[in-house]
């Protein structure tokens, strides 16, 4: 018989009764004690730890294997529209007879509940799970702002009070495995994920989330906007996360008395004489990379979106933007969705 | 985290978890060969930290006493602030109304195979669950839910 493999770590009882081979001493090496290691131990004695994150995740593939794409809207930057433009896109996609879910997974700030009118929403129990909620027009939403009215704030039980810099962000990832698991998702075409704000939370999200995932990452024309976002695309793309482009929101103010889009931003130049092909104003909205030092992105635009006073009222309502009217936003909206489309196949 | 009796060269085994105090655990791990047992004692932040991920600390086996998570739902005391609120998220099943408030809604009864309907979705989704269901069912005139109430329910508010 050959010697065991790692037979150094399995020193007989005698000798590592010892806890020393020998070698130490006054004025020599530091004794070695031969014990198992870490790796050498199956199980964990008992506690299951584990095995219970194991079986969490188990419940997330399980739950997520009729979801033909999972897609995450993030930014990095905050007040940039992720949650709107993350609706409306679904919105587009659902008229065209997609089916699609959405998890608001900013539950710090859920914006979703009051934008696709699910505030009131009851979650009802199906055979083996909770049923998702679903707005009029038959996309999936869940949103912790369908819990928790506007008025309070998520909170957690805690041992460790006043220190939740420690643990809160682990508890929401758990928190997020929890609903990924305990819901119904079903059989999906896109299932969007509207991330919440922060360049480290979005590669976080990335990293729980995993390869399956793609990233759309929206961003307004502000160079410092551009930045953040440029940091995020950074971030994602040394962990080989799949970056499908970024939108450029509130490129431009659309006003609907002169039906005209006019600059929101110093560096948002609509170029007037290149006519889009489905809008009536004969101008049309180019993203503004690397103009007057604001960084390039290095991923595809998706699209400009304009900012609309009807769509922020509408998303204020949950109302959802009656599309196919032919206004700079809607048209928009369309050309982002069906850009992402393309990128996904 | 694991445990080695280094005398024996083995693997100890978790024993038992005392209930928490103050946030601390007390985690007692023997050695199947010697017999000879440690307890690890964890502190508010380390308690809390395990927690987080959402499991059960103890042995497979413990019964609710012996675990660190009393309920099994590491989410069982979110959402405190939001009770008897707009949503529904008092669990009339198990709080009492609260005294002053307005009269209680007629009483909803509910089926075993509808509470065992109920008993599959997140705890820190249930009380707000069954209130919305059981204004559903009043509202048909229905006073015991049932699975095709639930059925019912499901068609009207979910995917």
């Amino acid at each position: 018989m050959g010697a065991p493999p790692f037979g150094w770590l399995r020193a007989p009882r005698a000798e590592s009764r010892g806890a020393s081979d020998g070698a130490g001493g006054p004025g020599g090496e530091a004794p070695r004690i031969r014990m198992k290691s870490y790796y050498d131990i199956v199980g964990d004695g008992g506690s299951r730890i584990l095995e219970q994150v194991t079986e969490q995740r188990a419940r997330i593939t399980d739950g997520l294997a009729g979801v033909r794409h999972l897609v995450a809207v993030g930014s990095g930057k905050g007040g940039v529209g992720k949650s709107t433009l993350t609706l409306q896109i679904a919105n587009v996609l659902r008229a065209r007879g997609l089916r699609i879910a959405i998890l608001d997974a900013d539950f710090n700030g859920p914006s979703q509940a009051r934008m696709a009118g699910v505030q009131g929403a009851v979650v009802v129990p199906g055979s083996r799970k909770a049923v998702l909620p679903r707005t009029r027009n038959g996309i999936g939403v869940f949103s912790m702002g369908s819990l928790i009215p506007e008025s309070e704030a998520l909170d957690f039980d805690s041992t460790a009070r006043g220190e939740s810099h420690t643990w809160r962000a682990t508890k929401e990832f758990t928190l997020l495995a929890e609903i990924l698991g305990a819901f119904e998702w079903g059989e999906l075409d896109l299932l969007l994920f509207d991330l919440p704000p922060g360049a480290e939370r979005t590669v976080q999200y990335a990293d729980f989330l995993g390869p399956h995932a793609s990233f759309v990452l929206v961003t307004i024309p502000s160079e410092v906007s551009r930045g953040v976002v440029a940091r995020s695309i950074a971030a994602l793309s040394k962990r080989s996360h799949r970056v499908l482009g970024y939108v450029e929101n509130m490129s431009g103010y659309y006003c609907r008395d002169c039906n005209a889009i006019k600059p929101l931003f110093p560096s948002t130049r609509p170029h007037r004489g290149l006519a889009h092909p489905s809008t009536s104003l004969g101008m049309t909205l180019s993203p503004s990379k690397g103009q007057g030092g604001s960084p390039e992105l290095h991923v595809d635009c998706l699209g400009s979106v304009p900012f609309d006073p009807e769509l922020a009222r509408q998303c204020d309502q949950g109302i959802p933007l009656a599309g196919g009217d032919g206004s700079p936003v809607s048209v928009a909206l369309e050309q982002v969705a069906q850009r992402l489309l393309e990128s996904l196949d | 985290m694991k445990f080695l009796c280094v005398p024996c060269d083995t693997p100890m085994k978790l024993q038992s978890v005392g209930p928490p105090d103050r946030g601390s655990l007390s985690v007692v791990y023997s050695c199947p060969e010697c017999g000879y047992e440690m307890a690890m004692l964890t502190n508010a932040y380390e308690t809390q930290v395990v927690q987080s991920l959402g499991v059960r600390i103890g042995p497979a086996e413990a019964s609710g006493e012996a675990t660190a998570t009393a309920s099994g739902c590491p989410f069982s005391a979110m959402l405190p602030a939001s009770r008897g609120s707009g949503l529904g998220a008092r669990d009339s099943a198990n709080d009492p109304e609260p005294q002053g408030q307005v009269a209680a809604p007629v009483a909803v009864r509910w089926t075993a195979a509808a509470e065992a309907r109920l008993a599959n979705i997140p705890s820190f989704v249930r009380p707000m669950a069954r209130t919305g269901i059981e204004q559903f069912a009043r509202e048909r005139g229905v006073l015991e839910v049932d699975e095709q109430i639930l059925n019912e329910a499901r068609d009207f508010f979910g995917m």
